[in-house]
């Protein structure tokens, strides 16, 4: 391998590296616009210019590759004087929005004035006037003035969307960021262009003057839209969510997520949302205490688990639950010999880059915690239209979407009692004889497996109300009314429990996961049930 | 460990006990009150013959002194003489606030400056009128009146909304001067 020095520190670097991600790895911070990990090189914005030593010239380092011996300084005056002068030719155009820009205070261009430009302008001519707020797709809107014409949201379009509808039109100093006007910026993952951008050139609609970015607080989560488990950072202040932002996870995600992901945060902050349980009372659906509803729920299940044996009861299970949630879910309806058991999960339309077709974050952790039992959904809305289930406990809003209208409203029919849990009044919950309020995934910690193995940590963002809790609780609690000597729920412990418990899980720990995840060993060896997706 | 002995000065500490120090010592403290009492009433006496009253008393609310410029009341919002507010809704004050007693929701508008405040709050009764949301402001349209006559009866009404805070901007000119000179604008 070869060795260079960088600022008098000697670092090792493999043979072909680029001098810009070697120094950015080992903690030396070149500043620059148009480099970005997960695109091609571009070159275009001067500002990670270095001095080697031999080269007559200052080189940019994101196109420089490595060799044996190179001597490379970066904080010469050379190159501070470069920079200065880069960021001086860089801001003669660019408008004084910061008050008002949505990038402000995460704005490289900002960022990288205070640090290396100079404190006054020295032009005197009126700033290039351009189109501002040009409505250039369904989810994104340009504002021309601000960009600086770094294309990294041209390459983007170019090379990992492969759709090709932002460029830049005219040239020298006419240049423009630009979309052709019969093509606009409508794919899957036209939010990503925002977090390229260096500058607030590329705002999403959904954010655009929301919130200034240095009151979020951000927390590290899984995506929940579908069940490739995106790497993100949820944004939240407040108590409620402003945004989700992709994290870096080479092994899922890189450095993108879809916008359909990107969007779903909202019904998170649904005025909506159930937040006391439900009861069934003349009819009407009447809220009451916690520890009524759950002491009613645990001796409905009893009593019919007493009656009629396991086959009394039916469970569906839900991917939205991290393993640990379900894993007491299914510790619950093992302890009442239930055996007909599954898991609802809808299914939508998939991509090559990083949609999956399964819409839960965690259908396969569901199906791993051992919930999946008997004939399947099917057979379980069959044997409850026969009359032979006589409680019928749902987690999750999947079965109404997934399942046969009809079917399911004779089983909903036949059955005594249908317990619902979920995070709004659903229709189905508008049925039901109990309603359990849910938990979304901001609201709590634990983990979710994706599509290939992977367990991936998310971590609670925001409270829930005072008194609300959460569904790995609302199993605990049930579970201890129905046994002796139970600990409450904490789902550290849990996760301890499921390694113990779950085979395929052996060796689990929360410090293996970390903050990318761990792959289970035998990952490609358990195949989703094809029975299971609807 | 080693210390240091410091003589300190004290005033003389008052005589304990039913004794003729302890008399004395509360007499010459009585005597020194009526001494400075007398001072005024004489002056203020003599003031009043000579037609002249060195009266240092205002006779609140018919009467009040006037305030400087560099005076700091409560903080209000400039109103442009398009009747909007000057605000973009850019949350400084927000964040330089150390009380965190302002609250902003920004909005976009059709106007050429795109982005103004839907909601913008003051809880006065958490306001300090330190000026730091004045001084954090780019716009210049947040500014510290002269205003402090803002007791109410009921928490509700010390919270001042966006349109209880639009002063226009001729009213306050002279503040808006002194802050340029300043903060060196």
């Amino acid at each position: 391998m070869p060795t260079i020095t960088i600022d008098g520190q000697t670092i090792e670097a493999p043979a072909g590296a680029m001098l810009l991600p070697v120094a950015l790895e080992n903690g030396i911070h070149v500043p620059h616009y148009c480099w970005h990990p997960k695109l091609s090189i571009d070159g275009s914005c001067r500002m990670c210019q270095v001095e080697v030593e031999g080269s007559p010239k200052l080189v940019i380092a994101c196109n420089t590759p490595i060799r044996d011996g190179m001597v490379v300084r970066t904080k010469t005056p050379a190159v501070e004087n470069t920079r200065r002068g880069v960021m001086e030719l860089l801001l003669v155009n660019h408008p004084l929005d910061c008050p008002i820009c949505d990038k402000a205070g995460e704005c490289l261009l900002q960022d990288y004035a205070f640090a290396y430009g100079s404190r006054r302008a020295r032009t005197r001519e009126p700033r290039r006037k351009l189109e501002k707020r040009k409505d250039i797709g369904p989810r994104m809107i340009l504002d021309q003035e601000r960009c600086i014409l770094c294309r990294r949201c041209v390459r983007f379009t170019r090379e990992i969307t492969k759709t090709n509808e932002l460029g830049v039109f005219n040239m020298g100093d006419h240049s423009t960021l630009d979309i052709l006007e019969d093509k606009p910026l409508a794919n899957d993952y036209s939010i990503c262009t925002a977090d390229v951008c260096p500058v607030g050139a590329l705002e999403s609609k959904d954010f655009h003057h929301k919130l200034r970015v240095w009151f979020l607080k951000k927390t590290e989560s899984v995506c929940p839209s579908c069940s490739n488990g995106c790497n993100i950072t949820v944004h939240h202040y407040r108590d409620r969510l402003w945004r989700m932002m992709p994290r870096r996870n080479d092994a899922v995600n890189d450095t993108w997520m879809c916008d359909h992901g990107r969007l779903t945060y909202q019904h998170v902050n649904s005025s909506d949302r159930l937040r006391r349980p439900l009861r069934r009372r003349n009819g009407q659906l009447e809220a009451c205490e916690w520890d009524e509803v759950l002491t009613i729920a645990a001796g409905t299940l009893r009593q019919a688990a007493r009656d009629a044996g396991g086959h009394g009861i039916a469970a569906v299970a839900s991917p939205h639950l991290t393993n640990e949630e379900n894993f007491r879910f299914a510790q619950l309806l093992r302890n009442l010999g239930v055996g007909n058991m599954d898991v609802a999960v809808v299914s939508g339309k998939s991509d090559d880059l990083l949609v999956k077709a399964e819409k839960a974050a965690n259908a396969r952790g569901a199906r791993d915690m051992g919930l999946v039992g008997g004939g399947g959904l099917p057979a379980i809305i069959e044997a409850a239209a026969k009359g032979e289930v006589r409680v019928l406990y749902v987690c999750g809003p999947d079965l109404w979407e997934t399942s046969d209208r009809q079917q399911l409203d004779k089983a909903i029919e036949r059955v005594e009692c249908l317990i619902v849990q979920d995070i709004v009044r659903s229709p189905l919950a508008e049925r039901a004889h109990i309603v359990l309020p849910s938990l979304t995934f901001a609201e709590k910690s634990g983990t979710f497996t994706n599509v290939t193995g992977r367990v991936q940590r998310l971590h609670q963002a925001i409270d829930p109300p005072e008194g609300q809790v959460s569904d790995g609780e609302i199993f605990s609690r049930l579970l201890a009314q129905l046994t002796e000597g139970l600990p409450s729920f904490v789902p550290a412990a849990v996760l301890e429990e499921i390694a113990q418990a779950v085979p395929a899980y052996a060796g689990l720990t929360v410090d293996r996961v970390g903050p990318f995840g761990w792959q289970l060993p035998d990952a490609k060896a358990q195949p989703a049930p094809a029975g299971a997706t609807a | 460990m080693a210390t240091r002995t410091i003589a300190v000065s004290r005033p003389r500490p008052m005589p304990r006990g039913g004794t003729l120090g302890t008399w004395l010592f509360g007499a010459r403290a009585l005597l020194k009150g009526l001494v400075i009492t007398n001072r005024h009433f004489l002056r203020n006496l003599w003031g009043f013959i000579r037609r002249k009253p060195t009266v240092f008393t205002v006779q609140y609310p018919e009467h009040r002194f006037p305030f400087p410029n560099a005076f700091r009341g409560m903080p209000v919002l400039v109103q442009m003489d398009n009747g909007k507010e000057r605000c973009v809704a850019c949350g400084l004050c927000e964040w330089a606030c150390p009380t965190d007693c302002i609250t902003i929701y920004p909005a976009e508008t059709e106007d050429e400056i795109e982005r103004h405040p839907d909601v913008f709050n003051i809880n006065m009764s958490r306001c300090m009128f330190c000026g730091l949301c004045e001084e954090a402001c780019p716009e210049e349209a947040i500014v510290m009146s002269h205003n402090v006559e803002i007791g109410a009866f009921s928490r509700r009404a010390t919270l001042w909304h966006k349109e209880d805070l639009l002063v226009p901007v001729s009213q306050l000119a002279p503040r808006l001067q002194h802050i340029r000179r300043g903060y060196d604008r």
